[in-house]
């Protein structure tokens, strides 16, 4: 148990970071794939800038010229009669110059950069080729030195119709040291058709209706850029080059806008676990710490002190005074507990104490009268609680006379216990001074209900044996009936003459009667403890099952008796708590022998 | 157990018990009568589903008899043999009203 305890020791702050990580992942993830799809758009628009930037740049030099429509449809119509000098660029000593020197010795004071149409036009046939021979070779020049400005892959000019499925090539782009011509990786010369596919084909339609057309697929692009129109046919810059640069710049772009993204969430998980721990954690783990000092130590002024720096301002603070509320008042509970616990030690004592007072006023000692032989006789008082309100007596009044009593109080514990004292003390003192039994009752009853607040009542049976004749004079104030058992029959219930209750009634008057008792007759009084005696079912005992104890064994003694009374009583509750007094009393007259 | 039926007419009470009227229950059947006897001139306890009456309940009988003898009449009703024998050994019979 405790080792579980401490293994969930840290377990919000682990659950928080746990959190905060998947809080940082998931940033990470958004921002990447923002960024990353922003980055997309933003490849597809720096391409078209700058695609359409170079293809300006290619349109420009072309326009250089102003007789720049005359030169494209005259290199488209006389292509294969020209002799051209590609890739020299401006150098001396090229066969150009030296065709530049002899066009500008033929045609001096000639402007041959803004020769107009009409100009050339007007020169001679030779002149007009070497015119476009020199302006080709200088194009061309430009043209490299823009693709190698810019890295572009393949940058050319066609012309091209509807339904635009070829292409007449008029000039491309080369490196230094490129070698012109139609095979694989060479550079195509001028005047070279090729058919097109149709992913080209919609391209170029698309360039020539509405000015430029880009595609960008597998890392190229590729664009095409309306020129001009040259008679029915239409001139379009072309360029293609990889995205490998700008895609590597962008993706560089996204990774960064991700980590910053990353960093700064981690760093504020970071703080806010930090303030949990200080706010929230620390203070608990305190509270906790002294709930468990306090399990240990119940002293919750310690506790209180140890929690009076937890800031009371929030509910870790509110649980903190709460805490120490409860446990004061958890305290106050433990002291008023021992105060009643010793309370109840005092009254269980008391009640102990009171029990064998109550058990020391009845005659307990067997045989009780050890020199007489006139009769046995045997008494058990078995009380419900710790004192009871049953009681039974018995005393020689004088040398023939023998005392028997049996009473019942009403109630029970304490206040039976009480009136029983009161009922005894009043009864004995009547029949020490030699009353008849119907005499004795009735002094008690005067007794008893002169001063009877309590509205309680006694049950008695008093019998007065006479030695040496067996003449019994009993009265009965409302107790059971007596078990009667002459020597050679069984034991039967004796339907008495009974009076009300003593204390019931003032001025109540009974009456006695007279029983011979032979020797070897047996008298069993009781009190309702014995017939009531109550099982779990709520069944009683009955006074047909005492009388079937009583007659088990027609030799068994007044001790005996009682014992097989007991017995069947015990036998027949079972577990069920014993509620009422248990008291009988049984006699035997032996009588008196002659000697 | 113990279940107390009451019929309340004018200043006549009628009391139907049904059950045990011990020690437990007595108390119930006491405090009824407290609340009911200053009124009450005229007292019937039907006595029909009475199973048992303990010397508790005897205590309780008694003090309303008591109680009932200065301005009014209390009588029992429905006895059975098995309380009418308690009535009887106990004496409560010479006293009580028992019809």
């Amino acid at each position: 148990m405790k080792a579980e305890k401490e293994k969930r020791k840290g377990g919000i702050l682990l659950q928080v970071a746990t959190l905060f990580a998947i809080g940082v992942l998931a940033t990470g993830l958004i921002t990447f794939i923002t960024q990353h799809v922003r980055s997309d758009a933003n490849v597809k628009l720096q391409a078209e800038v700058r695609s359409a930037e170079i293809a300006n740049e290619v349109g420009a030099a072309v326009r250089e010229y102003p007789a720049y429509r005359w030169l494209l449809n005259y290199w488209y119509e006389h292509g294969e009669e020209l002799e051209i000098e590609y890739d020299v660029d401006y150098g001396e000593g090229t066969l150009t110059e030296g065709k530049y020197q002899s066009f500008i010795g033929r045609n001096p004071g000639l402007q041959f950069k803004y020769l107009g149409k009409t100009a050339i036009s007007a020169l001679p046939e030779e002149d007009q080729k070497l015119y476009a021979e020199i302006a080709y070779t200088w194009l061309i020049a430009r043209i490299n030195q823009i693709k190698e400005i810019y890295h572009i892959d393949y940058l050319f000019c066609v012309l091209t119709e509807e339904p635009y499925d070829q292409q007449f090539f008029l000039f491309s782009g080369a490196e230094p040291g490129a070698v012109r011509g139609t095979n694989y990786e060479e550079i195509y010369p001028l005047g070279v058709v090729v058919s097109v596919s149709d992913s080209q084909r919609e391209a170029m339609k698309s360039a020539c209706e509405h000015d430029s057309h880009l595609a960008n697929a597998g890392g190229y692009v590729d664009y095409y850029s309306f020129l001009c129109s040259v008679g029915e046919k239409k001139a379009l810059i072309g360029l293609t080059y990889s995205l490998a640069g700008l895609t590597e710049d962008i993706d560089a772009q996204t990774w960064r806008g991700t980590a910053f993204a990353m960093v700064y969430q981690i760093t504020l998980s970071l703080i806010c676990l930090v303030v949990i721990y200080l706010v929230v954690l620390s203070p608990l783990g305190k509270v906790q710490k002294n709930i468990r000092l306090y399990k240990q130590t119940k002293d919750s002024e310690e506790i209180a002190k140890n929690l009076a720096d937890v800031d009371p301002h929030n509910e870790i603070g509110q649980l903190s005074e709460d805490v120490v509320d409860l446990a004061r008042e958890l305290d106050q509970h433990i002291e008023r507990i021992g105060t009643i616990t010793a309370e109840k030690e005092r009254i269980g004592a008391e009640l102990q104490l009171a029990g064998r007072i109550q058990a020391s006023m009845i005659p307990q000692v067997f045989p009780p009268f050890p020199d007489r032989h006139e009769f046995e006789l045997y008494a058990l008082m078995d009380p419900a609680k710790e004192v009871g309100g049953d009681f039974y007596d018995f005393f020689l009044i004088d040398d023939d006379h023998l005392c028997l009593v049996i009473a019942d109080v009403s109630g029970k514990g304490i206040p039976g216990a009480l009136f029983m004292m009161v009922s005894e003390v009043i009864l004995r003192s009547c029949a020490m001074l030699g009353r008849g039994a119907a005499e004795i009752l009735t002094k008690t009853n005067e007794g008893i209900c002169s001063n009877n607040q309590a509205g309680m009542f006694v049950t008695v049976w008093v019998g007065i044996l006479e030695l040496s004749t067996g003449k019994l004079t009993a009265a009965n104030a409302g107790h059971e009936y007596p078990a009667l058992k002459r020597a050679d029959g069984s034991f039967e219930l004796l339907r008495d003459k009974h009076g009300l209750v003593i204390g019931a009634m003032p001025g109540v008057r009974y009456r006695e009667y007279e029983l011979q008792m032979e020797p070897g007759d047996k008298l069993f009084v009781y009190t309702d403890g014995v017939p009531e005696a109550t099982a779990a079912d709520n069944s009683m005992f009955g006074k047909e099952r005492m009388l079937e104890a009583l007659n088990e064994d027609p030799a068994a003694s007044p001790e005996q008796l009682l014992g097989h009374v007991r017995r069947a009583v015990d036998g027949f509750v079972k577990e069920a708590e014993q509620f009422d007094d248990l008291t009988m009393l049984c006699v035997e007259y032996k009588g008196r022998k002659q000697e | 157990m113990l279940n107390i039926n009451k019929t309340k007419t004018n200043d006549a009470v009628l009391l139907s018990l049904e059950g045990r009227l011990d020690t437990v229950t007595a108390p119930l059947l006491e405090n009824e009568l407290k609340e009911l006897l200053p009124g009450t001139s005229a007292l019937t306890l039907d006595f029909g589903k009475l199973e048992y009456i303990s010397s508790a309940g005897l205590r309780v009988l008694l003090s309303a008899h008591k109680a009932m003898a200065g301005h009014g009449s209390m009588e029992l009703i429905g006895v059975n043999d098995t309380i009418m024998e308690i009535f009887e050994v106990t004496g409560f019979s010479e006293i009580l009203n028992i019809r």
